[in-house]
C-alpha cells in the first residue's frame, strides 16, 4: 500500500511537465486579438510548436525574449492573413532553418534523431533478453 | 562469441557518449545558414539618420557589400566597431548597417562619438527585416555579392581573422 502511494505521488508530480506550456494568459489574449476561434487556436498551437531561436529549449509561448515577441507578432500577422499552419512553418523555416520547429524533417542529417532511439531500444531489449536467459541457466 | 556479446552494452554506451560529445563540440553548425545563395530580402524601413526617409533593398547600390546588424545595447558590437571603421578607412568594401531594436538617439550618438563605418543604417526597431534575414541577435554580418546575392553569414564579432577566413575570398571573385 505504501509503495502504491509513493508511486501515485511520483506519477502526479510528472503532470507538471505536461501542464506548463499550455497556459494562455489573459493579457496575451488582449495583445493578440482574434475575431474567430479557429485562428486563435491555430495561433496558440503554433506558439507551442515553434521554438524560440535565442533559447536552447523553450518554445515561443514560453519565452518573453524580444526576438520571441517579434516572432509571435510575425505568426500573428500570418495567421490573420489566413495562412495555413504548414505555410507559416515553411515561412519561418526558410528564415531560421529547422531549428525553429521542434519536429524536424526526416533527412540524412536527422536520421540519428529519428532512428537512434529505436536502435537503442532494440539494443536494450536484446541485451535484457540475452542476459536474463543466460542468468536463468 | 559470448565474450563479444558481454561487452556489447559497454560498447554501445561508449559509442553513444562519443556521438553525443561530437555534437557538443559542433557548435558552429547550430545556426543553419538558410539564406545563403538567396537574393537579399525586400524591405521598406526608415533611415536611422532621418526618420522620414524610407529605405528599400534598391538603396543598397554599391555592391559587393557587407550588411552589419548592430545596436547600442550590444556590447560585442563595440568590440567589432574599430574593425568596421578600418574596413571603411581602407575602402575595402562598403558596409550597410542594420540598426536592430535600438533607440534612435542613442544609436546616432554612438556613431557621432565612435565614427560611422556605414554607407547608411536602416532603422529596424521592430526587427522586421531582421526576421526576414533570420537574425538571432547582434552582431551579425552578411556578405552580398555584386549580383545582390547573400554569400556568407557570420554570427558574432567580425575581426581580422574572421574577415580573412570567411569573407575576403568573395572579394577576389
Amino acid at each position: 500500500m505504501n509503495k502504491f502511494l509513493t508511486f501515485s505521488f511520483l506519477f502526479l508530480l510528472t503532470f507538471g511537465v505536461f501542464a506548463s506550456t499550455d497556459r494562455v494568459f489573459e493579457f496575451e489574449k488582449e495583445a493578440y486579438p482574434f475575431d474567430d476561434n479557429i485562428k486563435e487556436d491555430l495561433f496558440y498551437s503554433l506558439l507551442n510548436e515553434l521554438r524560440c531561436p535565442k533559447c536552447q529549449s523553450s518554445n515561443l509561448a514560453g519565452s518573453n525574449s524580444p526576438i520571441s515577441n517579434d516572432l509571435k507578432r510575425e505568426v500573428y500577422e500570418l495567421v490573420k492573413e489566413k495562412k495555413t499552419s504548414e505555410q507559416i512553418k515553411e515561412h519561418l523555416v526558410e528564415r531560421y532553418g529547422n531549428f525553429i520547429i521542434y519536429n524536424p524533417p526526416v533527412e540524412s542529417e536527422t536520421y540519428i534523431l529519428w532512428f537512434g532511439p529505436f536502435f537503442l531500444v532494440f539494443i536494450a531489449i536484446f541485451s535484457i533478453i540475452f542476459f536474463r536467459r543466460r542468468h536463468a541457466l | 562469441m559470448k565474450k563479444l556479446i558481454d561487452i556489447l552494452p559497454l560498447f554501445t554506451f561508449i559509442i553513444l557518449i562519443g556521438v553525443l560529445f561530437s555534437f557538443l563540440s559542433n557548435k558552429n553548425n547550430q545556426l543553419e545558414t538558410v539564406l545563403i545563395d538567396d537574393t537579399f530580402p525586400q524591405f521598406s524601413l526608415s533611415s536611422l539618420k532621418d526618420s522620414s526617409e524610407t529605405l528599400t533593398q534598391y538603396d543598397i547600390k554599391k555592391l559587393p557589400a557587407l550588411i552589419n546588424i548592430w545596436a547600442t545595447w550590444c556590447i560585442a558590437c563595440r568590440i567589432e566597431h574599430p574593425f568596421l571603421m578600418k574596413l571603411k578607412e581602407e575602402s575595402v568594401l562598403p558596409i550597410y548597417g542594420l540598426n536592430y531594436k535600438d533607440n534612435r538617439e542613442k544609436a546616432l550618438e554612438l556613431l557621432e562619438r565612435d565614427g560611422d563605418p556605414f554607407e547608411f543604417s536602416i532603422y529596424d526597431f521592430e526587427g522586421r527585416l531582421a526576421i526576414d534575414l533570420g537574425v538571432y541577435g547582434a552582431p551579425e554580418t552578411f556578405f552580398i555579392d555584386s549580383n545582390g546575392v547573400i554569400r556568407e553569414r557570420h554570427v558574432g564579432v567580425v575581426d581580422e581573422d574572421v574577415w580573412k577566413k570567411k569573407f575576403a575570398k568573395y572579394l577576389d571573385e
